[in-house]
């Protein structure tokens, strides 16, 4: 599961910043418009940080069971 | 009612006073209390014919931002003393890298599982939903379904009565109760309502179902009115500042009553009455907006 972790909260943090940026408007209200979608971009880091929280979690457990 | 107002040069968009008094206490109240707070913000200037709300200008959702704003400062006072064990034992879990079976904790971590869902869909659906259905008809059709909801789940309920404490659902109860909560984006069905009746369906009791409502709701509403803080400094929204103070004072207030009042009458009643309610005036309202008495 470390590995999933790990890649999920790096593709959540690139996410936020293509959203910030207004490269990607997946999901937005602008629709395909260039825009900075900063409440996506937040989402998007706070499920990277959640990620990497799990990561941490996974971390210790495996330490826990060496 | 805003004939004194735009003689001053204030936008027509704008709320009076007495509009911004009766919207704050209706949204302090009806956050909370399962009958929607959405579906009322929608239903009742509609009834009022208040035509100078324009619910889209951005003056008038800088005005909503302080609503939201007060809602959710009083329900972090009310709930002060458990949000600080809570986020003491969320930080004391990260930095031990595990978790354990301290009760706030594991309180912390469902909470958290079960705002994601929320999360997500809010920010992927509010406006499409907002744009669908954000119209008296619709807000008075799923208010009457949220009165159904909630007489459903109370049936279900005592098909299985149980009163699991809160920190025995699993992640999974927790991530759909939020799912649960999810549908309040549909104006008429209510936040707490159906995070409420998700929560009974996990075998809490009503006491336990209100409070881990209003915990979940917490960081939702407060998340959702800090990303909208922009209308606060758009321009114009200047015109709203006296209504929108005033406005978001009266709503902590109200909600702050509204919780102490709702945790106390869960200790020994249901739902029933809130869905009586909801499916009443969802459909009187329904009836009249079909017959074009709603602008």
């Amino acid at each position: 599961m470390k590995p999933l972790a790990l890649l999920l909260a790096v593709v959540f943090f690139v996410l936020g910043i293509l959203y910030g940026l207004g490269t990607i408007n997946l999901f937005t209200k602008s629709g395909t418009e260039h825009a900075h979608h900063i409440t996506h971009l937040v989402l998007c880091w706070i499920l990277a940080l959640l990620a990497l929280i799990w990561y941490r979690f996974q971390s210790s457990t495996e330490t826990g069971r060496r | 009612m805003g004939g004194s107002f735009r003689s001053r040069g204030v936008p027509e968009c704008s709320v009076t006073f007495l509009q911004a008094l009766i919207l704050a206490l209706l949204q302090g109240v009806s956050e909370l209390f399962p009958i929607s707070s959405l579906g009322h913000t929608i239903l009742v200037p509609a009834l009022l014919h208040w035509t100078n709300v324009d619910r889209s200008s951005p003056t008038f959702l800088a005005f909503v931002v302080v609503l939201h704003l007060g809602t959710a400062l009083a329900l972090i006072v009310y709930y002060r003393a458990r949000w600080w064990s809570i986020a003491r034992a969320l930080v004391a879990s990260v930095v031990r890298g595990r978790l354990s079976q301290d009760r706030d904790e594991r309180v912390g971590w469902l909470l958290v599982v079960g705002t994601i869902p929320v999360g997500i869909l809010g920010v992927i659906f509010e406006q499409p939903v907002r744009a669908l259905f954000g119209s008296p008809a619709p807000a008075a059709f799923f208010l009457a379904i949220n009165g159904l909801v909630m007489f459903g789940g109370e049936a279900l309920k005592r098909r299985r009565p149980g009163n699991l404490p809160i920190e025995h659902l699993t992640f999974a109860q927790s991530v759909l109760v939020g799912i649960a909560q999810s549908f309040a984006l549909l104006p008429g069905i209510s936040r707490s309502g159906a995070s409420m009746v998700a929560g009974l369906l996990c075998d809490l009791d009503h006491e336990d179902a209100a409070e881990f409502s209003f915990l979940l709701a917490t960081p939702v509403i407060f998340a959702a009115a800090l990303l909208e803080t922009r209308y606060l400094i758009a321009p114009g929204a200047h015109v709203v500042l006296a209504q929108a103070i005033v406005g978001g004072i009266v709503a902590a207030i109200a909600a702050y009553l509204s919780v102490a009042f709702l945790m106390r009458y869960f200790k020994s009643n249901d739902l029933r009455p809130f869905g009586w309610y909801c499916l009443i005036v969802g459909a009187v309202c329904f009836i009249l907006s079909k017959r074009g008495l709603l602008s």
